[in-house]
């Protein structure tokens, strides 16, 4: 599989680590907040569960031994197709990605 | 205190020994050196502070930062190498031990963070009419001269270790940074990847 | 049917002894050698060897067409039946003619005779035979193959169970099976090497060719592969003119200008073997596998990535066989294969022929055995008014044509004749003595590549041949691979799919122009069995796979493509059905009455040929599997003895052994005694090293650890402790304040890469807003430890003057910048894993040797010993710091008695979850120290049970974690991880460990059982 790292070009899949499913946010819990509940739900959710469809999927690739940077990739897992690759700061900052 | 001053070790210079090796039908194909002289620092801008950051340097040191994966020349024998999104690698040729970081410290204070490298990698250059298939049984990039040319960088690997790679000329040459505590093994990879096409190794190489 | 020929013919009392094929003496004046013509060097004669005997042959010759043409037809038993089995193809889908080449540590099994290259001395054995190939005493059974079809394993062996492994197994390899592996590591060496082009052909028969020169003549980056020795593909097995010279020539005009264009790369000797996603394809290079040792500095074979903006698949096709009665006897052979060996190879592949083919293939044949001076006894053809050009070139060379089928082969050792049904008069058998039957059941285009992405082939009716599906993107197929099965086309689509490939690389490609090529017929009619036959009728060669397992198979409901395969083994091992998939799906849809394209079709995964694992191994085998890191004080460690130990990639020193020493344990506790009580000095270089900056780099930490790091003072230095998001603990470190914007953090030396990913996770994806930078100084740095009462008297020696290291101006927790040996820049830490005095001093990488020497030589007269860490974990045991075996993915840090670090007035990472109930339950397995009160060894791993209780995992309390031989207190001493934890201090519990069969009662205690009060570090 190639991936095409936004800032070094297009690379093979050895210099990129995989962690998932780019979709999940951290929750803000106010300190002493009770863990129960929709907080609860909410970091079980952030900690354990993932999206998995069939299709296309925004998941989180770091270019570890490229630039280093955390890319947002939006991949059709049934066919590999890469549709888009973006860097994972820059769709946060946007709000394209709410990650906290 | 010691009497005697304590003794710098360069990475290679246990390994790199100087002679032809390798298959010796026909001249050389692979020149290997390392560069021994040459003073490194990581350069990263400080939050927002990006744009003075370039404009700092352009004035401080004549070059621009290169904001895609380049090598640009300042005066004085300072060269920066991209290395990451707003980040970039500082060379200094015949740098003194510890000379960098406060050179570019004073002119990039709170416009940058900057940490002498200068121990952290071996720079290897590598030359010669079969580099580029001596380093393609280890690096996964197209080095060919439409696709790298001269001035052209990448973040990549060899054969297992993260490299810094970039050219210097047509010949073609190439310039490998590795970190220090893999040099053995690059260099081992490296001279078996060249042994095919005979190489010929210098000790040291001043880096201009 | 009337068996016409119910006598059977005598057999020859020498079918059954060793025949001598050749004179003795090797010759290349081999019998069956064509006196001219062939792309083989007269002038190159080989000696080369076939079980033992020597025969000659020509450099250009494969072994295949060697032993042919030496007159040698029987090569090898086959895999279940021990069926006598010759040659039947000219390339990679050869299934019977296997043989172990080479000897010694070099010995290969399963080569396949018809692509191993000759080579002077080239050495080969048959295979799967016993005690010889001529007798076989395995080959009975065939004798018992009504009972050994399909399944019959799987219906045999299943009682008693335990027989499998014994008996069972033991013997149905030694009486099925396939050649024999060295047994000895392999001396040849292999590489990987990466390549990247616009268009990457693959094969260089005639669309394949046309296609490089169409891209290549562009300017485009082009990589043409080929697995065969010499470029040109069936232009070299073929008797055609093109453009009024023989096809051979004419390749090789087009070979000379592919070879000056320079962007062209040609790979001979290269399969490519898969094709992977977006453009990336496998290929193996068999770089010296025709010498008889590779040259020095030659691999024996390197894999090539290859990175293809484009590609052309033009595999070119593979004939199939005719399935009838005893079709695999030595002698019948594909039609195409015959023209190979006569017009390639100049060797005649026997003495008298039958031709039978379904196809107007057989119009080549025929002339091609005729003008090479062998005698067709029949041309037999099921086909009738379709058959016309057939019949004419039968005519022409004046055999008989026969309307109908070949029935059964007979023979044993080698063909002998046939017998044959005729359309017209089925009741009347025919028989015609010969030793070559030319078979042609159609081509098969070679759709593999094309489905390693999943695409499924598409069955054409019209070519009775499956042709590629939905295609790999960037993937084009061009010649016979596309089902363009005449040469006229296959130049034509050749030029088409390399002029648009180039043209998708930004290359404007012209018209290559078009040679004169005369016409050429390609019409067939299927034919997938031969109903009325007698004898064995083969599907699979390989794996003895007969049209009767197929109908068993049916019977027994294995009707599904898939089913088919597994049940009966069709299409599997090294040939993966390259010869038989067609017509083993074939016979399945006529016996379930569905079409073909109903029944399934097969999709393939790579290799498209077998791969040795050695070669994808590459360089990275042995100590080079891995990069190994060495620290810049590893030559000064070595000098003194080392013994090194790997941790992660890193080697560092695992104690100082000396003479006299008993055991590593006399070494450690000598290096632990000097420690505690003078000085000792250990390389901590390989901990992981950050450097971080930035004005909300204080923040940034807070987050990052559970324990609060902006409060920290600068020139100060702090333990903390870094848990995952699940509240789990993830690593431990020192962090170090430098400046107000300046940290300096270490990881332990196994996570050190994982903290750095974590990290910049972390400021990328969690808070890209924090103004903080950081980089890893791992190898900036070089990091000894000193340690012990005498550690500042050392240190005084090498630290410049003007530096106060003394123990008010830099206490215990001080962290600064000094210089050493007159002006290098140093770091100093006054942090203490043993318990002692210590402190951890870096100094830049290039002095990092010269500084140990300078450290021992300093501390000589005060007794320093140099320790490793075998030393630095009884130690750190005796301390009660937690390391690896108690940080173990597993553990919370309340688990590990460290709550009170966790900060409650900020937040960080794991905190939400580490208060998860389950993660707070008082029964939870907490870090505890005990003392061995028995009498027992303990090792880590042994599980706490209460005394008295029955050992099972309900009663299973916790486990040990660490332990050692403490020397300074003359007793073991261990950690762990028990239920209820520093509650249970002074109970006394059994060390449980059934793997290693011991049991030992201890004594639970705090885990700290050296200087618990702290005054020895803060001396």
């Amino acid at each position: 599989m190639r991936i095409p790292c936004p800032y070094c070009g297009e690379r093979g899949n050895a210099e990129y680590a995989y962690l998932g499913d780019a979709g999940v946010s951290r929750p803000q819990t106010p300190l002493g907040a009770a863990l129960e509940g929709a907080t609860l739900d909410a970091w079980m959710n952030y900690v354990y569960l993932r999206d998995n469809p069939a299709g296309a999927h925004r998941e989180l690739w770091y270019h570890a031994s490229g630039c280093r940077a955390w890319l947002i990739v939006t991949r059709n897992v049934s066919t590999h197709e890469i549709l888009n690759v973006e860097a994972a700061n820059g769709a946060i900052r946007d709000g394209r990605v709410g990650a906290l | 205190m010691p009497d005697q001053a304590l003794r710098q070790r360069a990475p290679l210079e246990a390994l790199a020994r100087p002679g032809r090796f390798g298959a010796t039908s026909a001249a050389a194909g692979v020149m290997l050196s390392e560069i021994r002289d040459r003073g490194l620092a990581s350069v990263a801008a400080r939050k927002n502070q990006r744009a003075a950051l370039l404009a700092a340097a352009k004035s401080a040191f004549g070059c621009g930062l290169p904001t895609r994966p380049r090598r640009a020349f300042g005066r004085d024998g300072l060269s920066f190498v991209w290395a990451g999104p707003d980040q970039w690698v500082a060379m200094l040729d015949h740098g003194p031990v510890g000379g960098i970081e406060p050179r570019l410290a004073a002119s990039l204070k709170g416009l940058a963070s900057v940490v002498d490298q200068s121990d952290g990698r071996a720079v290897v250059r590598i030359g010669g009419a079969r580099a580029r298939a001596a380093l393609a049984k280890g690096m996964p990039i197209d080095l060919h001269e439409r696709a790298f040319t001269p001035g052209d960088a990448a973040l990549t690997f060899f054969s297992h270790i993260n490299v810094h790679i970039w050219q210097v000329d047509e010949t073609p040459t190439y310039e490998i940074a590795v970190p220090r505590s893999f040099v053995g093994s690059f260099w081992h990879w490296l001279t078996e990847a060249s042994a095919e096409f005979g190489y010929e190794a210098t000790g040291s190489n001043s880096s201009a | 049917m009337v068996d016409a020929a119910s006598n059977k013919p005598a057999r020859a009392a020498a079918e059954f002894a060793p025949v001598r094929q050749t004179a003795a003496a090797p010759s290349a004046a081999s019998p069956y050698r064509l006196a001219t013509g062939g792309i083989v060097d007269r002038s190159a004669p080989l000696l080369f060897s076939f079980d033992g005997r020597n025969y000659g042959g020509l450099r250009g010759d494969t072994l295949a067409s060697a032993l042919l043409a030496n007159g040698v037809r029987l090569v090898g038993r086959s895999f279940k039946y021990h069926r006598p089995r010759g040659i039947l193809a000219a390339g990679s889908e050869e299934p019977n003619a296997l043989v172990e080449l080479r000897e010694g540590a070099r010995r290969e099994p399963n080569t396949r005779a018809t692509v191993a290259e000759l080579y002077e001395g080239l050495a080969a054995v048959s295979q799967n035979r016993w005690p010889s190939l001529w007798f076989d005493c395995m080959a009975v059974n065939s004798l018992f193959s009504p009972i050994i079809g399909a399944g019959f394993y799987y219906k045999t062996f299943m009682w008693p169970a335990s027989f499998w492994e014994k008996l069972y197994e033991p013997m149905i390899r030694r009486a099925a099976g396939l050649g024999r592996a060295a047994g000895m590591p392999d001396p040849d060496t292999y590489e990987k090497a990466f390549a990247h082009c616009d268009v990457l052909v693959i094969g260089s028969g005639p669309a394949g060719l046309m296609a490089a020169l169409a891209a290549g003549r562009a300017g485009a980056r082009v990589i043409l592969c080929d697995e065969d020795f010499e470029f040109g593909g069936r232009l070299l097995a073929e008797c055609r003119d093109i453009d009024g010279r023989p096809c051979a020539q004419w390749a090789g005009s087009l070979l000379a200008e592919l070879a000056s264009l320079p962007e062209v790369r040609m790979l001979k000797r290269t399969t490519v073997f898969g094709a992977y996603d977006h453009g990336v394809y496998a290929a193996i290079e068999r770089v010296a596998d025709h010498l008889a040792t590779p040259s020095p500095h030659m691999p024996r074979q390197r894999v090539w990535n290859i990175v293809a903006k484009r590609t052309v698949l033009a595999a070119g096709a593979i004939e199939r066989p005719l399935v009838f009665g005893n079709n695999d006897r030595p002698g019948v052979m594909l039609g195409g294969a015959v023209r190979a060996y006569l017009n390639r190879f100049a060797v005649k592949p026997g003495t008298r022929a039958v031709v039978f083919a379904n196809n107007d293939d057989a119009v080549a044949t025929l002339l091609d055995l005729a003008a090479a001076g062998i005698s067709v006894q029949a041309c037999v053809d099921p086909r009738g008014a379709d058959a016309g050009v057939v019949r004419a070139a039968a005519q022409r060379i004046g055999t008989r044509f026969v309307n109908g089928a070949v029935v059964r082969a007979r023979g044993g050792h080698r063909l002998r004749a046939v017998d044959v049904s005729a359309v017209a008069e089925p009741w009347h058998k025919l028989t015609f003595p010969c030793d070559l039957l030319a078979m042609s059941g159609g081509w098969s285009p070679s759709v593999h590549l094309s489905s390693h992405l999943g695409g499924r082939p598409q069955w054409s009716d019209a070519l009775a041949a499956f042709v590629p599906g939905p295609l790999p993107r960037g993937m084009s197929v061009a010649g016979a691979a596309a089902g363009e099965f005449g040469l006229a086309a296959c130049l034509a689509g050749g030029a088409k799919a390399g002029a648009e490939a180039a043209g998708d690389c930004g290359f404007a490609a012209k018209p290559v122009a078009m040679p004169g090529i005369g016409p050429e017929p390609i019409g067939i009619a299927a034919l997938w069995r031969v109903r009325a036959k007698r004898g064995k009728a083969f599907v699979d060669f390989q794996n003895d796979v007969t049209v009767s397992d197929i109908e068993l198979a049916e019977r027994e409901g294995f009707r599904a493509v898939e089913h088919l395969k597994r049940y009966t083994t069709l299409g599997m091992a090294t040939d993966q059905g390259k010869t038989a998939n067609v017509n083993g799906l074939a016979i399945m849809a006529e016996l379930t009455e569905k079409t073909i394209p109903a029944t399934g079709a097969t999709r393939f995964r790579p290799p498209y040929t077998p791969v040795a694992i050695g070669a994808l191994a590459g360089h990275h085998r042995r100590k080079d599997f891995k990069p190994t890191r060495l620290t810049p004080g590893h030559a000064w460690a070595q000098e003194q003895g080392a013994v090194f130990m790997e941790t992660g990639l890193w080697l560092r020193a695992q104690y100082f052994p000396q003479p006299g020493d008993n055991s590593w344990l006399d070494a450690c506790n000598r290096e632990v005694t000097a420690t505690r009580n003078a000085v000792g000095v250990c390389d901590v270089s390989t901990l992981g090293k950050i450097d971080l900056q930035g004005t909300d780099a204080g923040l940034f930490l807070d987050r990052l650890y559970a324990n609060a790091m902006s409060s920290l003072p600068v020139g100060r230095a702090r333990y903390g402790l870094m848990l995952r998001e699940d509240g789990f603990v993830l690593d431990d470190g020192t962090v170090s304040r430098l400046a107000e914007d300046h940290f300096f953090v270490t990881t332990t030396t196994a996570n050190a890469a994982r903290v750095m990913q974590h990290m910049d996770f972390c400021h990328q994806v969690l808070w890209p807003d924090l103004d903080v930078q950081f980089v890893s100084v791992s190898d900036q740095w070089a990091q000894y430890s000193l340690a012990g009462p005498k550690a500042r008297e050392v240190l005084q020696k090498l630290v410049d003057g003007q530096h106060d290291i003394s123990n008010t101006a830099f206490p215990y927790m001080a962290a600064g910048e000094v210089t050493v040996g007159g002006g290098v820049p140093a770091r100093l830490f006054r942090i203490s894993f043993s318990g002692e005095l210590a402190y951890e001093i870096s100094v830049p990488a290039r002095f990092g040797d010269a500084v140990i020497r300078a450290v021992v030589a300093a501390g000589a007269p005060l007794g320093i010993r140099p320790y490793g860490l075998e030393a630095l974990s009884v130690m750190r045991i005796e301390k009660g710091h937690v390391g690896g075996a108690e940080i173990n993915g597993q553990t919370t840090a309340r688990d590990l008695g460290l709550e009170r670090m966790v900060s409650s007035k900020k937040d960080f990472i794991g905190r939400v979850m580490a208060g998860r109930p389950a993660l707070l339950a008082p029964d939870r397995p907490a870090f505890v120290g005990f003392k061995s009160v028995g009498d027992g060894a303990i090792g880590a791993g042994a599980h706490f049970l209460p005394v008295g209780a029955e050992p099972s995992a309900r009663n299973d309390e916790g486990h040990v974690t660490s332990v050692a031989y403490s020397p300074t207190l003359g007793h073991l001493v261990g950690l762990g991880l028990l239920k209820g934890g520093s509650k249970r201090l002074g109970e006394k519990m059994r060390a449980y460990d059934p793997l290693r069969g011991r049991d030992t009662l201890i004594e639970v205690c705090s885990p700290v059982f050296y200087d618990p009060e702290g005054a020895r570090l803060r001396a």
